[in-house]
């Protein structure tokens, strides 16, 4: 599988070729275009492993239930995926590790990656914001897109970032969720809600730019919905 | 005047090194691997003039992990204090290649030779804005609302655009046509969407744009409005219309994020909320991508099958997709 992320930074996508063989699973909704002879499947579960329990557990955690599955039957074919918000991608190789993932940044991985989608490990429904969580663990190539741009922090002590800010972090890293500010009246006046405290040493990727915190900014302008 | 240099590169490799640089060069300066060849084989040569010492840092160190030598030079406007002066010859093709070496070939401007109006189009991929030079008492069509700025003898006059179909999908059915009156006149045009521009010269040819894709064209290029048929247009979830463009002349259209150009021979499926325009050659055909299942559940619906041979250009960010996104907050009516 090889990757090329075009037009970074600000509205990238990632072209995915595959040889024969070879798979990709992405987010459903990703594939913006693909080549004729490119196979998709769509599951519940990673393929071959799982099954209506582990999908059982996804919906718990407030996920879409579904991945798709790309392959070649023969010869070579490619396939683009984008997101829906502009922003940056970043390629990732895991080498028989872990990484945690928020669930609207994973964008697809290699077949060697194996995706585990009902990870309570972070629990999302004290963070105060409806995120939820993958642990990609294996070997293997992954692509994780941001809205805006994405960047490291290299912790090693103590860091501190706003959970609607997080895109992937290394599972060395311990988390806990906490307030923002010293009071709880603080943290909430303030906006910040919750945040996520990281301990110990590791990589945490940022993105420059709060999702929910943009919807809301557009909320007054928007037309009224039916309740 | 703050000081700049010239950076000069020289290497002393053999063949299979030499191949081994030009692909590293031209993965470096995103170019071809023939023009990097060219700049190679003319070494030792200047590839860049009057930069800041900063960036001539940074040249050097990426040409470095090449193996290529580097030589910063004081820039001088004469060319006497040049030691050895390149040939010049050659001095050209090494131009072209540093002009790719900006980091995101963000301005694309029309040729000399190019057939149509002279046009530059300046903040690729994200934010582009075209700026056309519309020639003495010549005509240039832009899509309603688009102008942003212009000279004060260009004239407007506001037409209905052809076909009736942009009566029935809400978009404007107007045209406004821009006249050069009396001399060469400069205009802006600003597309409603952020996001990436594309240009085409027609030679009689057809191409045909989603709905809201057209910017502007020149006079022989007719806009019109196409049905796309019933099942194509409802199916796809899009507008049941496209605009065929035809004729000789420019074409420009804008995408909603960055664009990609993509040749197809064979098929190639594109989601439908995904496509900016294609050549009339093409067949598409509105199918499900895979099975029942994953007309459903794959986040994928409808997609377009393109076959046969010519080109398509898409965007890798949907409006429509947007909106479902901003859906939840909407503001909900209080109850009382």
């Amino acid at each position: 599988m090889d990757i090329e992320l075009l037009h970074r930074p600000g509205n990238a996508a990632a072209r995915i070729t595959l040889k024969e063989g070879e798979s990709c699973t992405a987010e459903a909704g990703a594939m913006i275009a693909m080549s004729g002879n490119m196979g998709i499947e769509t599951t519940t579960h990673k393929r071959g492993k799982g099954g209506l329990l582990k999908a059982v557990k996804r919906m718990v955690a407030g996920e879409s239930l579904f991945l798709n599955h790309f392959s070649v039957p023969s010869g070579e074919g490619e396939v683009i995926m984008g997101t829906t918000l502009s922003g940056d991608m970043m390629e990732y190789e895991l080498d028989n590790e872990s990484l945690i993932v928020q669930g609207g940044s994973f964008m697809c991985c290699e077949s060697g990656v194996e995706i585990d989608l009902g990870w309570q490990g972070f629990k999302s429904l004290f963070s105060g914001e409806s995120v939820f969580w993958l642990n990609l663990k294996g070997s293997g190539k992954l692509v994780v897109s941001s809205f805006g741009a994405i960047y490291p922090v290299e912790v090693d002590g103590e860091y501190i970032v706003d959970t609607g800010h997080i895109v992937a972090f290394n599972e060395t890293l311990d988390f806990s969720i906490t307030k923002a500010g010293s009071s709880w009246l603080q943290s909430f006046l303030g906006g910040e809600g919750m945040v996520c405290k990281f301990k110990g040493k590791g990589t945490v990727w940022c993105q420059s730019h709060n999702p929910s915190s943009f919807g809301w900014a557009m909320s007054p302008g928007l037309k009224q919905r039916r309740a | 005047m703050s000081e700049t240099v010239n950076i000069r590169i020289h290497h002393d490799f053999d063949e299979t090194a030499l191949q081994q640089a030009i692909t590293g060069f031209a993965a470096l300066f995103k170019t071809e691997e023939e023009k990097a060849s060219k700049v190679l084989r003319s070494a030792p040569v200047v590839i860049r003039k009057n930069v800041t010492p900063d960036v001539a840092e940074k040249f050097r160190a990426a040409l470095q992990n090449l193996g290529i030598g580097v030589t910063l030079e004081q820039s001088a406007s004469q060319t006497v204090a040049e030691p050895a002066p390149a040939p010049v010859s050659e001095a050209p093709a090494a131009e072209a290649v540093a002009e790719k070496a900006t980091p995101d070939n963000a301005v694309i401007e029309s040729d000399k030779d190019h057939p149509g109006y002279a046009f530059k189009i300046e903040g690729r991929p994200d934010f582009s804005f075209l700026t056309v030079t519309v020639p003495a008492n010549q005509m240039i069509k832009v899509e309603a609302s688009a102008m942003a700025t212009m000279d004060t003898h260009l004239e407007m006059k506001t037409r209905m655009r052809g076909g009736l179909g942009r009566l029935v999908t809400g978009e404007s059915i107007f045209i406004n046509e821009f006249t050069s009156a009396g001399g060469p006149g400069e205009i802006g045009i600003a597309p409603a969407a952020p996001g990436d521009m594309g240009h085409v010269y027609l030679n009689d040819d057809t191409i045909y744009l989603q709905n809201s894709a057209f910017v502007a064209s020149g006079p022989e290029v007719e806009v019109e409005s196409k049905w796309q048929g019933l099942t194509k247009g409802f199916f796809s979830g899009e507008s049941l219309f496209l605009i065929r463009a035809k004729g000789t002349g420019d074409l420009w259209f804008n995408t909603y994020g960055a664009m990609i150009e993509i040749d197809v021979k064979g098929d190639y499926v594109v989601d439908t909320g995904n496509i900016v325009a294609f050549t009339e050659g093409l067949d598409y055909k509105v199918s499900k991508v895979g099975g029942y299942k994953s007309l459903f559940f794959s986040g994928e619906g409808f997609v377009c099958r393109f076959s046969g041979e010519g080109k398509v250009w898409i965007q890798t960010r949907g409006v429509d997709a947007f909106l479902s996104w901003l859906h939840p907050y909407r503001p909900v009516p209080k109850r009382n």
